[in-house]
């Protein structure tokens, strides 16, 4: 599985239009919004200044960029080719296909996270205690599985044209009504109280109580937990729906 | 049906199908099939497009179940075969993955096999050494064809399934393509092709299996096959008196498989047209604008399973 995994990393870094998306693409979306304002420009509500807090929502917004835009059109698109069927041709196990397209997906998303970390503290000031900035990365590295568990999802449930536009409904509609373009503060109530269940909302909040030093809010880790555990749920049972189990022994009744 | 009836002990046999069945929605791809591949062969499975050669394929790699009967792969299930290594594959529908070079494909397929030969050698034996470092998205149809061939050819399998591996190419880069598959033969292994062109099982195949609707249709050496598809058509108008065609002498005519009266003009496919038009002119009649004709491959298909079902009569 190792092979597959190396190939499908060496695949997505060659790609460039990707790796701008994922990678370049927030850290450019940080200065646009942060390049004017000053440190001390406090985000309503949040207690964080304008550069830290939108440190945390490109970092994340990039990491969903990384996780979920490759990854879902990629499988669908090879579901429909035919070479998911090939791959299950070889000795690679059922599961080898999905896994290798997440550990790609969280290979990419690392540097898309750690760039905005740096922009921000090299451009903007930025400053947070080493823990802060150890702990910051590997949570939204690691919460980025909850979106990567989506996009495997949407891979296997949308096919052909409409794959697209499905994934650019979620990606869009997750980063704008979770908070990570503009703060949730500023919407109207209702929105709010929608936003607030959202799990990216939830996710760049997580990271946002980390920058404060503060115990992250009471709801958030669940809703991250409860949506990895639907998208990774969904996606497992799309994924079985999708490639029967294979026979153990010869199939059938033999005739006696 | 002449080898239909051979049985060699499951230890023995590469692939056994036994009573296998495999129904989509009311229809029956596969319909009681029944066969055994035995070690060295090169068989190709025959039959027109929705014969049901790529269900039997699917069956046999274990893509598909069965809805009833067995599929036996060198004794145990289609998985453990391939887990083993022991089966190569290549599919009509194999996509490819893209953006990546041919020989970075090649390598991960070497990668993945338990007895794997060199990458370097799997490119040159399937003909794509200097397509090595074209990305896999930039290739012709032909090409693409011989990099899934590589991909099935990546290790040192007992059995190699080809399900339709010349389509996209034309006739010279397919005549190319067989002595690769020759090869392949040559080296002791157990070679299974699906094809719909009769000269292709002709040209490499030591047996045939023809498949119509699921069901095995004749099994034996090309040289017999193309025999039975050698069927013929036979078309010509009859003058008579009362508008009225007698039909029984025309049914009665040596080597005729099917007949078909409408109005004047009478058709009828033969599998010995020469005797046939023979017979006909001493019925004593005046056929007009006679016609002989070659059947297309389907057609032929159609002849031999009409003359089977009048043989089962």
């Amino acid at each position: 599985m190792n092979s597959l995994i190396k190939l499908e990393i060496t695949r997505a870094l060659r790609n460039r239009k990707f790796l701008f998306f994922s990678v370049i693409y927030p850290s450019a979306l940080f200065l646009l919004i942060a390049g004017s304002a000053d440190s001390t420009t406090e985000v309503d509500g949040t207690g964080l200044s304008l550069p830290t807090f939108y440190m945390v929502s490109m970092a994340s917004f990039g990491a969903l960029t990384a996780v979920l835009m490759g990854n879902s059109e990629r499988i669908a698109k090879e579901r429909e080719s035919g070479w998911v069927r090939q791959l299950r041709l070889t000795t690679l196990p059922g599961r080898g296909y999905v896994l290798a397209k997440t550990a790609s997906a969280a290979v990419i998303s690392l540097p898309s996270i750690v760039i905005v970390f740096i922009v921000a503290a090299a451009v903007k000031d930025v400053r947070l205690d080493a823990w802060q900035w150890a702990v910051l990365t590997l949570v939204i590295w690691a919460g980025s599985l909850v979106f990567a568990a989506l996009g495997v999802a949407i891979g296997y449930l949308a096919s052909g044209d409409a794959v697209r536009p499905i994934t650019m409904i979620v990606y869009f509609g997750l980063s704008m009504l979770g908070g990570l373009w503009l703060p949730t503060t500023t919407f109207p109530d209702w929105l709010q109280s929608i936003a607030n269940w959202l799990p990216t909302h939830a996710y760049a909040a997580l990271g946002q109580s980390i920058e404060l030093g503060d115990a992250p809010h009471a709801q958030d880790i669940p809703i991250l937990a409860v949506s990895f555990v639907l998208f990774a749920g969904g996606a497992a049972w799309l994924y079985r729906k999708d490639t029967p189990p294979v026979p153990e022994g010869p199939g059938g009744t033999p005739k006696a | 049906m002449d080898r239909m009836t051979t049985t060699a002990a499951p230890t023995t046999s590469v692939v056994a199908f036994e009573s296998v069945t495999k129904t989509y929605g009311g229809v029956r791809a596969v319909d009681g099939l029944t066969l055994d591949l035995h070690p060295g062969e090169t068989v190709a499975l025959l039959g027109p497009n929705g014969a049901g050669k790529s269900t039997t394929l699917d069956l046999l790699l274990g893509l598909k179940r069965p809805d009833s009967g067995a599929v036996r792969v060198f004794g145990g299930g289609p998985r453990e075969a391939i887990v083993g290594g022991r089966v190569g594959a290549m599919l009509q529908s194999g996509g490819l993955m893209d953006e990546v070079t041919v020989g970075e494909l090649v390598r991960l397929a070497c990668d993945l096999h338990p007895k794997p030969f060199r990458p370097t050698d799997v490119l040159a034996r399937a003909g794509v050494s200097q397509l090595a470092d074209r990305k896999v998205n930039k290739l012709s149809g032909g090409q693409e064809q011989r990099v899934r061939f590589a991909l099935a050819t990546a290790g040192d399998s007992d059995l190699i399934v080809l399900d339709e591996p010349t389509t996209g190419m034309d006739v010279s880069a397919r005549q190319a393509f067989w002595a690769t598959m020759r090869e392949q033969a040559d080296q002791g292994r157990t070679v299974l092709f699906a094809t719909h062109y009769l000269e292709e099982a002709d040209a490499i195949a030591d047996r045939v299996l023809v498949l119509h609707r699921g069901r095995l249709l004749a099994d034996g050496t090309a040289a017999e096959i193309k025999a039975k598809a050698g069927a013929r058509r036979i078309a010509f108008d009859l003058e008579s008196a009362d508008g009225e065609i007698d039909e029984a002498p025309l049914r009665a005519l040596p080597f005729l498989t099917t007949l078909d009266v409408s109005g004047h003009t009478v058709r009828i496919q033969s599998t010995d047209a020469d005797a046939t038009v023979h017979a006909l002119y001493g019925l004593g009649v005046y056929p007009r604008n006679l016609e002989v004709a070659g059947l297309g491959l389907e057609q032929a298909f159609v002849a031999i399973t009409a003359a089977e079902e009048a043989k089962q009569r």
